[in-house]
Order: C-alpha cells, then sequence, then structure tokens
C-alpha cells in the first residue's frame, strides 16, 4: 500500500522536476501536487499549503524526501515525526530513507567500506575520496542498513520507484553541480533503482552486485539477506581451508627440503669417514671363536 | 598474522587456545599418514587410525581426544564439538593401542557441509582415572583439560571430511525447503 502511495508521490515529483524546480519553491510545488494524488491525509496537507507559512510535519517530511534527491542540506535533521502515526509504513520506510540519506551518510560517506556485510563504524577517509568511497558505501548501506529489515525496507522502496528512474535522473540534472559531491549517497536511500548522474555506470553495476536484491519487502528479503550471510561465512571457511592447506604442504615441503639436505650431508661425511677407515678393515684377522 | 594452518583452519579459536608444540602426533589411516588439513573420505577414516608418538621416554604419558566441531554443520555447530575418540595413558614412543580407551573410536559420517576432525594431545603429568563423559556431544576439549589439569595441549592436527558423494552443502529439505 505504501509503495502505490511512493508511486504517486514519485511520478508526481517527476513531473514538476522536469519543470526546473528546486530547493523549497518546487518542494511546496510538488507537495501540492503529491499530495492531492493522495487519500487520507492529503486533505489536512492541502488546506493547510494554502497558507504556505504553516508547515505540517507531513510537508516537512515530504520536503525532507525530496530535497534530499535535490540535496537541499538546509534542514536540520527533524525530530520524529509524532504524526507518523498516519502513514506508519511510509513514515518509516522514509526515515530510514532519511537516515541513510545525505545528512546522515556525511558521515559514513567518509568510511572506507573493507567488509561486507555488518563492519563497525569504519575509519574516516579524506573529503577527496568520496567519490569513490561512496559505492562501496553502497554496499555498506546495503548490508548493514538495518539487517535484513532495513534492507528489505530500502528495496522495497526502489521496487516500487523504478518507473520513475529515468525521469528522476534527468531531474537531478540541473542540479548536478550540487550533487557532484552527494548525488552517489542517494543511490543507498533509493537503492538500485537510483543512478545518480554522477556516478558511472560501470560503478553502479560494481556496486548492485554485492548488494541484496530481495523480491520484495518482508521475510523473503530477509531470507534471502541471511542466505547470503550463510554463503559468505562458508566461502570464508572454504578459503580458510585451502589455505591452511597450502600452508601445511609448504611447510612440509620446507622441513623435507631441510631433512634431505642434513641427510645428504650426513651421507657424504659417512662415506669420508669409510673410505679415511677404509684399509685398516681390508686386512681379515683370525681369532680363536671355539669354546675351549 | 599467523600462518599454522591450525590458526587459519580455526582450530586454534574453536577447540583450542593458542599454544606451542612440544609432542609430535602422527595420524596414520590405512597405512598413510594424515597431512594436517587434508581431506579424507568417510570411507577411508571408517576404523580407527593409528595415532603414533615418536619420542625418547617411555615414562611420558598422553592423552589423545578426537573431536569434531563441526557438528551437525559447519555453518550451524549446535553440538560443538562431537567427541569421536578418547584415549589416555598412552606412552611416549608408542602409540594409541597401548592406551587406556575410555570412549570407543566412532566413525566420521558427516551429513551436512565439509566437518573439521581434529586430534588433540596432552601430556599427563601422573597417571590418572579420567571419567567417561555421559555422551558424546557438546563435548569441551577445553573444558575437558581444565578438569582434569592437562594444561595446554602439546600437539595438534586436523582433517576434514565430508559425505562420501559430495554434496554436503544445500539439500532440499521438504519441510524447510532449501538448506
Amino acid at each position: 500500500m505504501w509503495s502505490s502511495g511512493l508511486d504517486n508521490h514519485s511520478n508526481n515529483k517527476t513531473n514538476n522536476i522536469d519543470n526546473g524546480n528546486s530547493g523549497h519553491g518546487g518542494g511546496s510545488r510538488i507537495i501540492s501536487s503529491s499530495s492531492s494524488s493522495r487519500s487520507s491525509p492529503s486533505s489536512t496537507s492541502s488546506i493547510l499549503l494554502r497558507t504556505p507559512r504553516r508547515r505540517t510535519m507531513e510537508e516537512v517530511w515530504k520536503d525532507i524526501n525530496l530535497t534530499s534527491l535535490h540535496h537541499e542540506r538546509r534542514f536540520a535533521p527533524l525530530p520524529e515525526p509524532h504524526h507518523h502515526h498516519h502513514h506508519h509504513h511510509h513514515r518509516a520506510m522514509i526515515l530510514q530513507d532519511f537516515l541513510s540519506g545525505p545528512c546522515f551518510t556525511v558521515s559514513r560517506a567518509n568510511a572506507a567500506v573493507e567488509d561486507i556485510p555488518l563492519p563497525p563504524p569504519p575509519p574516516l577517509l579524506p573529503p577527496t575520496a568520496l567519490s569513490l568511497s561512496s559505492g562501496r558505501e553502497l554496499q555498506y548501506l546495503g548490508g548493514g542498513g538495518g539487517g535484513g529489515g532495513g534492507s528489505a525496507l530500502m528495496n522495497g522502496h526502489s521496487r516500487s520507484s523504478s518507473n520513475s528512474n529515468g525521469s528522476r535522473v534527468h531531474g537531478q540534472a540541473n542540479n548536478n553541480d550540487n550533487n557532484a559531491r552527494s548525488g552517489p549517497f542517494m543511490s543507498p536511500s533509493f537503492s538500485d533503482a537510483v543512478i545518480g548522474p554522477s556516478s558511472p555506470a560501470g560503478f553502479f553495476s560494481f556496486c548492485s552486485k554485492k548488494r541484496v536484491m530481495p523480491e520484495g519487502p518482508g521475510i523473503g528479503g530477509d531470507r534471502r539477506y541471511k542466505r547470503m550471510i550463510k554463503n559468505r561465512e562458508s566461502a570464508a571457511r572454504s578459503r580458510a581451508r585451502k589455505q591452511a592447506y597450502t600452508n601445511e604442504l609448504e611447510l612440509e615441503v620446507a622441513h623435507l627440503l631441510e631433512e634431505n639436505a642434513k641427510l645428504k650431508k650426513q651421507l657424504e661425511e659417512l662415506r669420508l669417514a669409510m673410505d679415511a677407515q677404509l684399509p685398516n678393515r681390508i686386512a681379515l684377522k683370525r681369532s680363536s671363536s671355539a669354546p675351549f | 598474522m599467523s600462518r599454522d594452518p591450525l590458526v587459519v583452519g580455526r582450530v586454534v579459536g574453536d577447540v583450542l587456545d593458542p599454544f606451542i608444540r612440544s609432542a609430535f602426533l602422527r595420524v596414520i589411516y590405512n597405512n598413510r599418514e594424515v597431512t594436517n588439513g587434508s581431506e579424507l573420505k568417510p570411507s577411508a577414516v571408517v576404523h580407527q587410525p593409528r595415532v603414533e608418538i615418536p619420542g625418547r621416554d617411555m615414562r611420558t604419558l598422553y592423552t589423545l581426544v578426537m573431536v569434531d566441531p563441526d557438528a551437525p554443520s559447519p555453518s550451524n555447530p549446535t553440538k560443538r564439538e562431537h567427541l569421536h575418540w578418547l584415549v589416555t595413558d598412552i606412552p611416549e614412543t608408542t602409540n594409541s593401542g597401548f592406551g587406556n580407551e575410555i570412549v570407543g573410536y566412532e566413525s566420521p559420517r558427516p551429513t551436512a557441509g565439509i566437518h573439521r576432525f581434529v586430534f588433540v594431545l596432552f601430556r599427563q603429568e601422573v597417571r590418572q582415572t579420567i571419567d567417561k563423559p555421559g555422551w558424546r556431544q557438546n563435548f569441551n576439549t577445553r573444558d575437558f583439560a581444565a578438569l582434569y589439569n592437562l594444561g595446554p595441549p602439546v600437539a595438534a592436527m586436523y582433517f576434514n571430511c565430508q559425505r562420501e558423494n559430495g554434496c554436503g552443502g544445500r539439500r532440499y529439505h521438504a519441510v524447510s525447503g532449501w538448506t
């Protein structure tokens, strides 16, 4: 249900994006069009839009959602809306996206991500490395974004917004310069479907390979995620097994070579000793062995 | 980063604490000595091996433990460790046949995954009586050594083993699907 709402949301948004809107101005216009497509909460929000100065939490949340798309950072992170009970699923998903959006990903984005799926808070990288690390951050967020449930939610969102993929890309074009730094970051929040213009396609394909691709939200994605984890562990065990065996063989080879060298040396020494002593032994001696 | 096969293969970690090897251990199945970390088929390890302890002093006694830390499966080792064999009072320079078999040899029969089978050797200070554990599963080598004051292990080795016909991996269960 929330996915359909999102579809409307995104579709309307893209229409307005094409008109060259940006920032707050576009935000409010987009809100008006998207809220009109909604059912219950739209009435309250449409009324309030007539007086644009009074903004409800819903509008603010929409703004965040949109401006996070447009990479406007003017919003301070908003308090958790207590109005969120209106559309709980929608809010929870958006909050998740928001949390993985630019405001929050800044600290993470600087990280060099080496491990998947659930690494501890990664070390910081200089900002110049952002464009490179952001792709890997995709993996980090995909793996660690609230575990299976979170990734399922995020990826479920991606399914619904996949339709608007193309137009959204266009829409971001005019904000491209602003987006340059944070463009790739948006990909995690909207999952694989959205390709920021500043992230190359090759990048994207590299990232998506490592991402979880569940069928949809809920247990399907969770099971797949667990399966992926298990598979990774199994692969790690397999590598360890192989490496252990190889190490053992190397040790044995080294040991055997050493023993061989030692034995050869010993043989040589004995031969020399024998040659030196040999003349003495040639003479046969008669000795008495009789009992009397 | 240690290159010791026991560490890389996670035997040190899952079963044992890091130790310094001070004895030698040779495990021989069917007249073939087992290389540490190699893979054997269940059919090759049906009967108990001859475990030789080379050395000098026949007065030194050893305890041998054989466990499977990957029971029932490596990805889900809920029954870690499964005790396969327990022999005490083995004199140095001899082999396991000269010791006191507390728990008889059980043939490895792994059903799921690739299991490690670990042989651990402890040096005994005295000839001691060791009680037979009530059951084979969920044996803990560390606790066992602590209980009988065996100290740290003096030698260890392991081999891998999977189902005879392969496919220790995912198999389809009617109830639980692919696991």
